[in-house]
């Protein structure tokens, strides 16, 4: 038995494993009616979870017989990952305390989580990649749930439960018809079957990986497999409803990358037709769907349906431009969904369950700071230069059309031009709706500066679009 | 003779684990569903057993039918009035449903038949010893990120199953 371990492979997991058990006991002894000190362990060790990930960015290579990898593509997502998660965390106490759910717990979901995306996003086997989505999918059910005296929050956990374990049926499935085919369940002994057989998808290998993808899609809430995203991001609490829209969709994006995207082979496989299709749905669905919408959070929530279409031609394309254009766009779309989630709710008057988009009314006099970031989301999301969300819809766009795939690129284009209702009917509402009885904002200093550091980000990567996007190249290349 | 018998067990071992299971999602008590699942997840194990899978077998029926089995029962047992309870199965669109129901164990089943399956032609030997060396060692990860698995199932149960808002603070 000789193995190699290589530690440093797994060096941003080791940390994030050891701060969960930190938080608990943590919590346990300081714990009583103050949450301070699992909050600011929760912090800490985020931030010391992202250090390790750059120092070692890119450097530790396989580990542990190729079962997990610490290369470029690992540490761009668990970046990602790891900054969304702080941004969610360092403004969670304010809502917890208001909605009386400020229970340690929370803290410490939120790590897990990202620990398994984290095994998600630098998976090299089978194994660790469903260990790892399980991982995020069961602290999620939680989060989901945590708010358990409101029906609504009760409903959205048990609906993401109990579908998230129907599709984990089929996701296993495929696993196990892949492992039967090719006797391993190593994406590298995968990758060199089908490149060596002669007909890669006889026997239950076709079978297996439409199960698989299968299962991905309906974690990145994909037509036919979105129908849980609005109930579930409606009813769960809103910073996990911010949460959930950015990480875990990216830790599905990065698994599904890691697994299919692989130019070098051309499979001619028969879904490149069939995510031409998802993906062309998925746009349009979720857009015409987000325009009915009088809930701020529902009107997210299918806008993130459709994200998920737009990022989806990226992995049609199946082309480097694709598949770094994808990295840039998850990255950044991270930030204007928790900026807008979080702004959300400090704006809500109404309580959970009644995010009305006419409480935003009159904003920019209110609270003209909170408009003008809100404002920025939002132009952001529809894509509107120069602003960060233009530059990720661009490359993915155009790696459609390199790809040949013209008219999937001009259905998602002019659903942009569709989208631009909505989106900016929230600015329409902030500065020229008048309405009676509108207290002002409260002061909420954590909210105030994650919003702001989400807009500061957007504002630089899309003035600058240039360095992420190489570093986005350079960490598809490693993926190779 | 003995393949005869061989194959007559394994038969038996198919119609308990499909009939019961069978029975537990079609009977109106839910005391019966419970009793059938018994039967359903031993006629499991003996399945491992003739795949040669002694560990598996095992652990099914310690885990399985002696733990979790044990609390449903249990759970039903004391539950008030749960005997006389009858479950709605007024399911919406149930032809509609049958259409991709069927078109998947359609695929399902052309996929039985037409593979080739890689049949191992080795003798059983015991597999408990081996799968405990390959858990420490080529496997260590998985086997840590389960038991962070279980870490997130165990907080969150209780989270979740915790009576009142109030009894939180401890």
């Amino acid at each position: 038995m000789n193995i190699t371990y290589n530690l440093p492979a797994i060096g941003t997991q080791l940390v994030l494993g050891a701060g969960v058990i930190l938080v608990l006991l943590a919590d346990l002894l300081t714990g009583k009616k103050n949450r301070d000190v699992a909050y600011q362990t929760t912090l800490t060790v985020l931030v010391l979870a992202g250090i390790i990930c750059v120092m070692k960015w890119g450097s530790a290579g396989a580990g542990f017989g190729g079962q997990v990898f610490g290369d470029g593509f690992a540490s761009f997502f668990n970046l990602a990952f790891l900054a969304i998660a702080f941004l969610v965390v360092f403004n969670s106490p304010n809502y917890l305390k208001r909605n009386e759910i400020d229970h340690g717990e929370y803290y410490m979901l939120i790590l897990i989580a990202v620990l398994g995306m984290t095994f998600m996003s630098s998976a090299g086997d089978l194994l660790i990649f469903f260990l790892g989505l399980e991982t995020m999918s069961i602290s999620l059910y939680v989060l989901a749930g945590f708010h358990k005296s409101r029906a609504r929050s009760n409903e959205s956990s048990l609906k993401y439960l109990l579908l998230g374990a129907f599709f984990t049926g089929f996701l296993l499935y495929g696993i196990a018809l892949i492992y039967g085919q090719v006797g391993s369940t190593n994406l590298a002994d995968i990758t060199s079957y089908l490149a060596g057989s002669a007909n890669p998808l006889g026997g239950y290998m076709g079978v297996g990986l439409a199960l698989l993808l299968v299962g991905l899609l309906f974690k990145m809430a994909v037509v036919p497999f979105h129908f849980w995203s609005p109930d579930v991001y409606d009813g769960a609490p809103t910073p996990v409803t911010a949460f959930m829209s950015a990480a875990p969709k990216a830790a599905a994006f990065a698994a599904a990358l890691r697994i299919f995207y692989d130019p070098a082979i051309s499979l001619g496989l028969p879904w490149d037709k069939t995510l031409w299709i998802a993906a062309a749905l998925t746009i349009t669905l979720g857009n015409f769907a987000a325009l009915a919408q009088s809930s701020i959070k529902r009107m997210l929530a299918y806008s993130s349906i459709t994200h998920a279409g737009y990022l989806m031609i990226g992995l049609a394309a199946g082309n480097e431009l694709g598949a770094s254009g994808m990295l840039y766009y998850l990255f950044t779309y991270g930030f204007m969904n928790v900026g807008a989630f979080t702004i959300a709710w400090l704006v809500n008057r109404r309580g959970e369950g009644n995010y009305l988009l006419s409480d935003f009314a009159q904003l920019g006099s209110r609270n003209p700071v909170m408009a003008l970031l809100m404002s920025i989301f939002m132009l952001s999301l529809t894509g509107i230069p120069p602003l960060a969300g233009f530059f990720g819809k661009l490359y993915v766009f155009s790696a459609g059309v390199k790809a040949g795939l013209i008219w999937l690129v001009v259905i998602a284009v002019l659903n942009s031009v569709v989208s631009v209702f909505y989106y900016l009917r929230v600015m329409v509402i902030m500065y020229m709706r008048e309405e009676e009885g509108l207290k002002d904002l409260e002061k909420a200093p954590t909210v105030a500066i994650t919003a702001i550091l989400c807009g500061l980000v957007i504002l630089l990567l899309g003035l600058f679009p240039g360095p992420l996007l190489d570093l986005a190249r350079e960490s598809v290349l490693s993926l190779l | 003779m003995i393949d005869i018998l061989i194959q007559a067990i394994f038969w038996l071992f198919v119609v308990l684990t499909v009939g019961s299971a069978i029975v537990v999602v079609f009977s109106k008590r839910i005391i019966y569903s419970a009793f059938a699942l018994l039967f359903t997840l031993i006629g499991v194990a003996g399945l491992y057993v003739f795949l040669a899978a002694d560990f598996l077998a095992a652990s099914q029926m310690l885990i399985y039918v002696g733990g979790i089995l044990t609390l449903i029962i249990f759970g039903v047992f004391l539950t008030a009035k749960i005997y006389g309870m009858t479950i709605p199965d007024q399911a919406h669109q149930r032809y509609l449903a049958l259409l991709p129901v069927a078109g998947f164990a359609a695929v399902l089943i052309h996929v039985l038949f037409s593979a080739d399956w890689n049949l191992l032609q080795s003798t059983a030997e015991p597999t408990t010893e081996n799968l405990g060396k390959l858990l420490l060692t080529t496997y260590l990860v998985p086997f840590e990120v389960a038991s962070v698995l279980l870490l997130a199932a165990l907080i969150g149960a209780m989270r979740i199953s915790r009576p009142r808002e109030e009894d939180d603070d401890r």
